[in-house]
């Protein structure tokens, strides 16, 4: 095999931007028509909406197909067919795998999953290793709890399928994690940013060991954003001495964005497995002018057990220009996910989103990895609240100083003025796996 | 590799490929090793057929 072909599929990954649009409209239409045959919940759906497979001939008509959202899937679940209920597409003997989703925003939904779809997962996870510099030589650590959180299950499966020699580092803590790396001197990596940081303040702190020293040389980042805000990206890079990339995707959805080897600053959308729309929050209407921002929804063109047809991801995006040195046509997402749709809100007036926080508070020299933000209201006014953790304890003229360059930071890049605390080193809580760092009180009537 | 001509063989091979291990699944009801096993194949060759989808 030519480890030196720079695309896990040159066929797909370069296609024209008519083939991939025409491919798109044909796969769209085969699986509206699955889900119409075998789920009694899209077919319930769709009939109430008054649309009919045979309605969609063109990708303009996409979008008379209702969308899904996660708050609709909890109700149809925990039913016959037992756990999966009305949304379940294939025998139950077919699926031969559950995961979950961590049920942050309410009940959790299940995942079923047969063994083409796990096939098509890992496909999807082996396109973004292979573009970003994966092959059969790595060796790559996994520091995940392999339980029933799809998390990297799926970037597990792609490691082998590319011929990586795959650790599975769960079940670990991180300080024997880090000494696994060390001992098998592996070259990659995969977390959430939040647990890289973490590891490499553990190596430093409570190993006397200089993560940049080890042999990774690249980091792959999910489950949260990160690994493309600048300042956050610069950080780990610099703490692991390697090349840092992010990925998007979700349990119900799969592994639809990565970043290429180009470091293009942007997530390519995998447009051959994924068909992604843009819209905007307020009005709902399509957003497709590069620099505009939305909501993304999305479908998984080809998976089969419980389709994902226009699923409403809540994720924010923002269209980029589609010009990437690597000689991709997918197209780009600037800066990947920017947000989230429940996390962008209004303070006083102005829009706020938390990862704009995170790239101030990762650039300003003296401040820790770990933060803060909250949001609440004074009577009638909004208050914002920034709690940040120094590197050392510090104190008079230094302290003010630091003080002043973080509240300009935050005035030029947010627009806002905040109420800033400090804290000593280690004293704000720890994530292991998603951060919950951004908390609107406001919305709980607190 | 991913010329035309190359591309339509690849297909024509998938499809053999396809019609071969559906002839297995079905011989195989009362062989487990060998009917879960080429199940699996059959997951493998229906991604094999997504990869080389024509447009």
């Amino acid at each position: 095999m030519n480890r030196e072909v720079p695309y896990w599929n040159p066929y797909l990954e370069r296609l024209t931007r008519d083939s991939l649009e025409r491919l798109q409209l044909k796969k769209f239409k085969q699986i509206v028509n699955w889900a119409y045959d075998k789920s009694r919940f899209h077919r319930a759906l769709y009939q109430s909406a008054g649309v009919h497979p045979d309605d969609i001939n063109s990708l303009a008509d996409v979008g008379r197909v209702p969308k899904v959202e996660k708050a609709m899937m909890q109700p149809i679940q925990r039913k016959d067919p037992f756990p999966y209920g009305d949304a379940l597409c294939v025998d139950l003997e077919d699926v031969c795998v559950f995961r979950q989703t961590s049920g942050t925003t309410g009940q959790p939904v299940y995942q079923p999953d047969t063994w083409q779809d796990w096939e098509w997962w890992s496909d999807c996870w082996a396109t973004l290793l292979w573009a970003q510099g994966y092959r059969p030589s790595d060796r790559v650590f996994l520091p995940f709890g392999y339980n029933v959180f799809v998390a990297f299950w799926a970037a597990h499966y792609a490691s082998e399928k590319i011929g990586c020699e795959t650790i599975p580092g769960g079940v670990l803590d991180t300080k024997s994690r880090i000494l696994k790396i060390q001992e098998l001197q592996a070259t990659a990596l995969m977390a959430t940013p939040t647990y890289v940081l973490g590891m490499a303040d553990t190596a430093r702190n409570q190993l006397h060991l200089d993560p940049a020293a080890l042999p990774i040389t690249k980091i792959t980042c999910a489950g949260e954003p990160g690994a493309l805000i600048p300042a956050t990206k610069k950080r780990i890079e610099e703490a692991w001495g390697a090349k840092v990339y992010d990925h998007a995707g979700a349990t119900e959805i799969g592994a639809w964005g990565f970043e290429c080897a180009s470091q293009p600053g942007a997530l390519h959308v995998n447009e051959a497995m994924f068909l992604a729309e843009v819209e905007d929050v307020e009005t709902g209407k399509p957003v497709t002018e590069p620099g505009q921002r939305g909501k993304l929804i999305i479908t998984a063109l080809d998976r089969l057990a419980q389709p994902c047809i226009r699923f409403d991801s809540k994720d924010i995006v923002e269209i980029g220009d589609d010009r990437c040195e690597c000689g991709r046509t997918y197209k780009l997402f600037k800066g990947g996910v920017v947000g989230r749709a429940d996390d962008i809100t209004k303070v006083k007036g102005v829009l706020l989103a938390p990862s704009a926080i995170e790239d101030v508070v990762r650039s300003v020299q003296g401040l820790g990895n770990e933060y803060e933000v909250i949001v609440d209201k004074k009577g009638d006014v909004d208050n914002i609240t920034l709690k940040v953790e120094l590197i050392e304890d510090q104190a008079g003229t230094a302290m003010e100083e630091l003080k002043a360059e973080l509240a300009t930071q935050l005035r030029l890049k947010t627009n806002l003025g905040y109420n800033l605390e400090f804290f000593p080193p280690k004293s704000l809580p720890r994530y292991e796996v998603k951060a919950r760092r951004f908390k609107d009180l406001r919305k709980r009537g607190i | 590799m991913e010329g035309q001509h190359s591309l339509t063989e690849m297909r024509k091979t998938v499809d053999s490929l396809a019609t071969l291990a559906r002839q297995l699944y079905e011989a195989s009801e009362d062989f487990p090793a060998v009917n879960r096993n080429i199940k699996r194949v059959l997951a493998s060759v229906e991604m094999l057929k997504i990869n080389l989808e024509e447009t």
